[in-house]
């Protein structure tokens, strides 16, 4: 795999898992800048610690352990970069 | 203390092996099924994980009259199915019992789960003596848990096929949230919250009683207590959050805590941004919310970082715990239409 096709298969997981999280078929091609937290996607506290959980299970990454404020949870595309610097 | 006792049902629940034809199958097991009534009256959960079709859970609950809040039938391992319903219910394997008749089941649930307790019948039908099933204090809350998590199955079913975003169940679920002060009434459910909330709990450490009753009575102290209910069920007291008054300094909340059971459903949010207003609106300039870090608490964290809490990473003290701040000044959290002031 190129080094720049790595960041989309991640993001392309990322997106299935959130919709597996939130069971909502919409967020399947949700944009990489959209904040999660925000109206739009309004994840909350259950289906971010899901996520996480997955993230967890999926690579290896414990965000919970290394993010103190969360702050790669801004949208996926921050949560695939703070996995790729990781894996 | 136990939350959830995990029953097997043949020759547990019932006294016998449970038949496709319900014609056939047996009789509830009376001294186990009155074992598990009297600890449901104790806010004790009761869930199934069986060996057996679906149908089973139902025709268990029809002969038997219980409320589960999780049943697991079906052909995979009990481990599988006891860690499903640890997940599905937010309850950590060491408050969970489990009650087979088969030896082998025991032994393998014991060995890939040494956390939970693992009983045999005979054993479960004491169970009510012994103080793992003796919470100190018994609430209304507590009394109608079973019915609580039986409306949240149907709340969270027909949240999986709504499909628009949380905010629109929630208000399509007819959601309601009080937010208000505490009263000294409130001290025995305040006191139960403190040590039974672990996810979602900044503190990290119990109340007593008389602790709570002061800081109910203190000028310098607001607690605030919050409501919730919906078309669903009403769960009653849920939350609350110790502030310290502190004029135009910084207002510094030593506790917020929330039961599991409002976890997904907009009252912690709301909690916090009730926090905020309140603060600001006496003045405050900043909210200060210090919290330990633990790997159980992460909805806590991702609720203090929704509501805009930044903790300084190098500044995390070497118990654990890290303070979480924000501005009063500018834009805050927003509280939904559907919360209201406590009466």
């Amino acid at each position: 795999m190129t080094a720049a096709g790595q960041p989309t298969s991640v993001m392309d997981q990322l997106r299935q898992m959130l919709v597996q999280v939130t069971g909502r078929e919409e967020l399947a091609d949700i944009p990489a800048d959209t904040a999660l937290f925000s109206a739009g996607v309004g994840l909350d506290s259950l289906a971010g610690t899901l996520l996480l959980r997955r993230v967890q299970r999926r690579y290896g990454v414990d965000v919970a352990a290394e993010d103190l404020n969360l702050d790669s949870l801004e949208s996926l595309g921050t949560l695939a970069a703070f996995i790729a610097a990781r894996t | 203390m136990i939350k959830c006792v995990v029953w097997d049902i043949d020759n547990t629940l019932l006294d016998g092996v449970f038949l496709e034809s319900a014609a056939d199958s047996p009789r509830p097991d009376a001294e186990l099924v009155a074992a598990a009534r009297e600890l449901s009256g104790r806010g004790i959960l009761q869930a199934l994980a069986s060996r057996n079709p679906p149908a089973a859970a139902d025709y268990v609950r029809e002969v038997t009259g219980l409320d589960f809040a999780a049943t697991e039938c079906g052909w995979g391992s009990k481990v599988a199915a006891i860690e499903r319903i640890a997940a599905e219910l937010a309850i950590g394997t060491d408050a969970l019992a489990f009650v087979d008749d088969d030896m082998l089941e025991r032994a393998e649930v014991a060995a890939a789960l040494p956390d939970v307790l693992v009983l045999t019948p005979e054993d479960a039908a004491e169970a009510a003596d012994w103080p793992q099933f003796s919470p100190e204090v018994i609430t209304a809350e507590a009394r109608q848990r079973g019915q609580m998590y039986a409306a949240r199955r149907r709340r969270q079913a027909e949240a999986m096929t709504f499909g628009g975003s949380r905010a629109e169940f929630l208000r399509h679920a007819g959601t309601r949230i009080t937010i208000g002060p505490a009263t000294v009434a409130d001290v025995p459910r305040l006191h139960e919250l403190s040590v039974r909330t672990h996810q979602l709990n900044s503190a990290g450490e119990p109340l007593s009683e008389a602790e709570l009753t002061g800081l109910v009575s203190s000028a310098g102290h607001l607690v605030v207590v919050v409501t919730l209910a919906d078309n669903y069920g009403d769960d009653g007291l849920v939350g609350a959050a110790i502030m310290e008054r502190n004029g135009a300094g910084p207002w510094f909340v030593p506790v917020v805590m929330m039961s599991c059971r409002a976890l997904g459903r907009g009252a912690l949010d709301a909690l916090l941004a009730w926090l905020c207003r309140c603060a600001a609106d006496a003045g405050g300039n900043q909210l200060h919310v210090p919290c330990l870090v633990t790997e159980r608490n992460v909805p806590m964290r991702l609720a203090l970082a929704a509501a805009g809490l930044r903790a300084e990473p190098a500044a995390v003290a070497p118990d654990g715990r890290a303070v979480f701040t924000r501005s009063l000044t500018g834009q805050l959290p927003v509280l939904p239409a559907f919360v209201t002031d406590r009466q």
